[in-house]
């Protein structure tokens, strides 16, 4: 059974007649190093990098299927122009890049003359060198509003983590843990770094407890020792309450605190004065006070250990400060950046891929749209108040739009709102693989290249600092471009070429890794570059105003928020007419948007589904495997219905709600499942500007019954 | 040697990896399915608990497909106890699908035959038994492991150890025992 790695890669590609090109991943942004196996231009197999710490070897189906994005012929092959009105469904004709990258030019000039250039914004999700087109459009057209997609992501953690830590985006050191608490974070389902679901199941194997806390019997619930099915939106209350325990029990790290920690005294008396016991939690909740006591009892003493979210908790109103309040029991546990914690992973000292010197940089006279719009706390764009921007003017006009590999027409909540967003800009620019449902509402449609056509080198997603290389495996396909190439093109129909002044991607790749103690040659090698994994930033001071973790958080004060966490009840909550919590949670087969014109993946899930607990579908009539109608308020959707036991009564679940459902992106895709963000109004977090997904109240009812004799809506 | 896959579900996470895996490697076309990935569930709210089993075929010691083949298109590997099906003997009847208990043989609509998990076997690609099968290669909780059953049996416990030295018959897979997985409500 064992063979040296190395000896496996080389007999592999014999068996398969193959060369192996070494890179990375680009299917979901964990980016795992991979083995990239081609013959005769086609990927014939391809398996993680079996040396990097990443995956060691492994892959995720989602990785493994990745190959057919090289062959869909549903891919764009050609600059595209719309030529019909916005508003309608878009009709586009074949373009030379010469005559796209013209028209974008000349409207980017014109709105920077009429507007200025903060009337253009950037967005993207996966954000395959995205740093180029940042370059252009921030430091030399002038636009502060470069963001990505966090708002539809892991927003309030993002908040949390900055406020708290000083630190965009914390590791799990699973393997070292004793006692892991995971919150609405669906880790060994969603697949996130394949190192923390290894080393989760490892620590588990080793004796840790495991407590996971989510309405959803995740896949993750199903391998903990205790899953505490929580209410909707009440994340913030438990995490509190089990401080309060802990704090009353003189159970947390007096020296830790002491040293390290901003405003524990004053948490303390926030906490008494507040009320946050677990018999208040508890009707809030529906965890039984007891059962919180022991598990706060059982965190704080065993260790090391580990209470962490990712998304779950962000998706309602109240989610920034129950993300704080998660993080605090680290904190107040002394249990941040040791073995088995939260670690504050290092990055690599990567350069940027052009050298734009300083009195060439325009300077915004604008602040960035997410502070004008009252958000200073927003990691990123508060993308569901966009459209404010676009269609209001509010805070300040937006009239142009850059979306790379995104598809906010889909992800974003409020479908309606967002589509109407685009039919007021004056450029809409879309990135992208496929004609998409966001591309159908642009005005200029590029094509670019998949992660298997072209270069990257970017920061790895393991707990050390780390680089991931990704290097083209295969031709391109049609005219796509990647953007290192888009961004030279239009760099110069804009008077900016010399500005980018390389001729390969090996010339900006030497500037990239100029400081990396690994030459660029090595690196294509490799496939990546591992430093040294520390724990050490906490007693060297953290990035924060107090150089501390700040329990008590200047940050927040001075943006006019609580300095502690404060529990609030979310915005939107069930009724008569609308008995039931519309929640969400993600599939392992499956990335957000972008795979589901992948076979290989549909064959596994095809559709999405909503689940029900069986005593609400047997109260509403619902039977497993039958089609039913989701309403909410304003909208309402034909979706399969599964119903089960793991999952809180009183809330539905959809289960990869914004991915399915596509009207557009290709053949595969197109038609299958159901698309669940209109049914929402906009709710964005106060604090972050995260999007709100499960701020929705629905009914629920078998498909065949006809919609005009229920209930009439309000 | 009887060669077989150990099955560890309490490392599954259900990530479907392997199924693909298997595809990537024998180039099989969706449609038939040699590798699956299936969640067994129980218990009420909130006691719930789930299962993940990652199913190909077992290739069995005496295995029942091979008695059905009414064309004796499928043989079991002397050497290593693979059963394996030859494409050219099979006449896509089908008889081998309601004879396998684990759902393994999977018709081909394209090719108008059987096919079915053949230990990476496929000609023209065939992994040496020293290297691990391509789903056992990307698994990324390591739940799949395969070699020959005496080597297998020493990862499970002695007590299944015992009862796999005299396995004349019996599926070539061995499934980790779990003691205890997830619940609710332990108050």
């Amino acid at each position: 059974m064992a063979t040296a790695e190395t000896d496996l890669a080389a007999e592999l590609a014999r068996i398969k007649q193959a060369r192996v090109v070494k890179s990375f991943c680009y299917t979901c942004p964990w980016q795992c190093p991979t083995e990239v196996y081609v013959r005769d231009g086609r990927i014939v197999y391809h398996k993680g990098n079996a040396r990097a710490p990443n995956n060691i070897g492994s892959r995720c189906a989602k990785g493994m299927a990745s190959w057919w994005v090289t062959e869909d012929p549903d891919r764009l092959k050609y600059p595209m122009l719309r030529t019909n009105p916005k508003g309608e469904p878009g009709r586009f004709r074949r373009a030379s890049w010469d005559e796209a990258l013209d028209f974008i030019a000349g409207k980017l000039a014109g709105i920077k003359e009429q507007w200025g250039p903060e009337a253009v914004a950037f967005t993207c999700h996966h954000d395959p060198n995205t740093v180029f087109y940042w370059h252009l459009l921030r430091d030399l057209y002038g636009s502060p509003n470069m963001y990505t997609h966090t708002s539809g992501c892991e927003q309030d953690r993002r908040s949390a983590c900055l406020t708290l830590f000083g630190h965009v985006f914390p590791m799990h050191d699973f393997i070292n843990s004793r006692y892991v608490i995971l919150w609405g974070m669906n880790n060994l389902g969603a697949n996130q770094g394949l190192w923390e679901s290894r080393e989760l199941i490892e620590a588990k194997k080793r004796g840790c407890k495991l407590v996971v806390v989510d309405p959803n019997f995740t896949e993750t619930a199903q391998k903990a020792d205790e899953w505490l099915p929580i209410r909707p939106g009440a994340d913030g209350a438990l995490a509190l309450a089990m401080c309060h325990v802990i704090i009353e029990g003189d159970l947390f790290d007096r020296d830790f605190v002491s040293r390290h920690c901003e405003g524990f005294d004053g948490f303390r008396e926030h906490l008494r004065e507040r009320g946050y016991t677990p018999e208040w939690a508890e009707p809030i909740t529906g965890i039984e006070a007891g059962r919180i006591r022991r598990i706060a009892r059982e965190f704080a003493t065993t260790k090391p250990a580990m209470s962490a979210i990712f998304k779950g908790s962000g998706y309602y109103t109240n989610g920034a400060d129950a993300g704080r309040a998660c993080y605090l029991l680290d904190a107040i546990c002394g249990e941040v950046d040791k073995p088995g914690n939260l670690v504050l992973k290092d990055w690599a000292p990567l350069g940027a891929p052009v050298e734009i010197p300083e009195d060439a940089k325009a300077a915004p006279s604008k602040d960035p749209l997410h502070v004008a719009m009252g958000y200073p706390l927003a990691p990123d764009l508060p993308n569901s108040r966009l459209p404010d921007a676009v269609i209001d003017g509010n805070p300040y006009p937006v009239k142009g739009l850059f979306v790379q590999s995104s598809n906010p027409v889909m992800s974003d909540p409020n479908r309606d709102r967002v589509k109407e967003m685009f039919a007021h800009l004056e450029l809409a620019v879309t990135c992208e693989l496929f004609m998409s449902e966001t591309a159908l509402e642009s005005d200029v449609v590029l094509p670019e290249t998949s992660f298997y056509e072209q270069a990257e080198i970017r920061q790895g997603m393991w707990k050390g600092p780390e680089v991931v290389l990704c290097q083209p495996a295969v031709e391109r396909v049609g005219e796509a471009k990647p953007a290192y190439e888009i961004v030279k093109a239009l760099a110069e129909k804009m008077g900016f070429g010399r500005y980018f002044p390389y001729e390969k991607w090996e010339d900006w790749g030497e500037l990239v890794m100029k400081d990396v103690p690994m030459s660029l040659d090595e690196l294509k090698e490799q496939g990546f570059w591992a430093g040294e994994m520390r724990y050490h930033r906490v007693p060297e001071g953290l990035p924060t105003p107090s150089g501390k973790i700040e329990i008590r958080s200047k940050q927040y004060e001075d943006a006019g928020f609580e300095p502690y966490p404060v529990w609030s009840e979310r915005s939107v909550k069930p009724d008569a007419d609308f008995p039931l919590q519309l929640t969400h949670s993600k599939l392992s087969m499956h990335c957000n948007i972008i795979t589901q014109n992948n076979p290989l993946l549909m064959e596994i899930c095809g559709e999405n589904w909503v689940e029900i607990n069986r005593a609400d579908a047997a109260k509403y009539g619902i039977e497993d495997g039958g089609y039913v109608i989701v309403e909410s308020p304003k909208d309402r959707i034909r979706i399969l219905a599964r119903v089960v036991e793991g999952l809180v009564p009183g809330c539905v679940s959809v289960r990869h709600g914004h991915g399915f459902g596509h009207w557009a992106m290709g053949s595969v895709a197109r038609g299958r499942g159901a698309h669940s963000n209109n049914l929402m109004e906009t709710h964005t977090s106060p604090v972050t500007g995260a999007n709100c997904y499960n701020e929705c109240k629905v009914r629920v009812y078998p498909a065949q019954v006809r919609a005009d004799s229920r209930p009439r809506r309000r | 040697m009887q060669h077989g896959f150990y099955f560890d579900h309490t490392r599954c996470v259900k990530c479907h990896a392997c199924e693909i895996a298997c595809k990537s490697w024998n180039e099989v076309e969706v449609g038939p399915r040699w590798r699956e990935v299936v969640k067994i569930e129980s218990g009420t709210f909130p006691d719930v608990r789930a299962m993940n089993v990652s199913m190909a075929c077992m290739h069995c010691g005496d295995a029942p497909c091979r008695s059905a083949c009414p064309v004796t298109a499928i043989t079991k590997r002397a050497e290593d106890g693979i059963v394996v099906v030859d494409p050219d003997k099979c006449i896509g009847c089908g008889f081998c699908t309601w004879a396998c208990p684990f759902n393994a043989p999977q018709l081909s609509a394209a090719a108008g035959k059987m096919e079915k998990c053949n230990f990476c076997q496929t000609p023209g690609r065939e992994r040496p038994l020293h290297l691990p099968r391509a789903c056992e290669e990307i698994c990324p909780t390591g739940a799949i492991r395969s070699g020959p059953m005496t080597e297998l049996a020493r990862l499970g416990r002695e007590s299944a150890a015992a009862r796999l030295g005299s396995m004349q018959g019996l599926p070539g897979l061995m499934i980790q025992a779990q003691q205890s997985f997830g619940s609710g409500g332990a108050d």
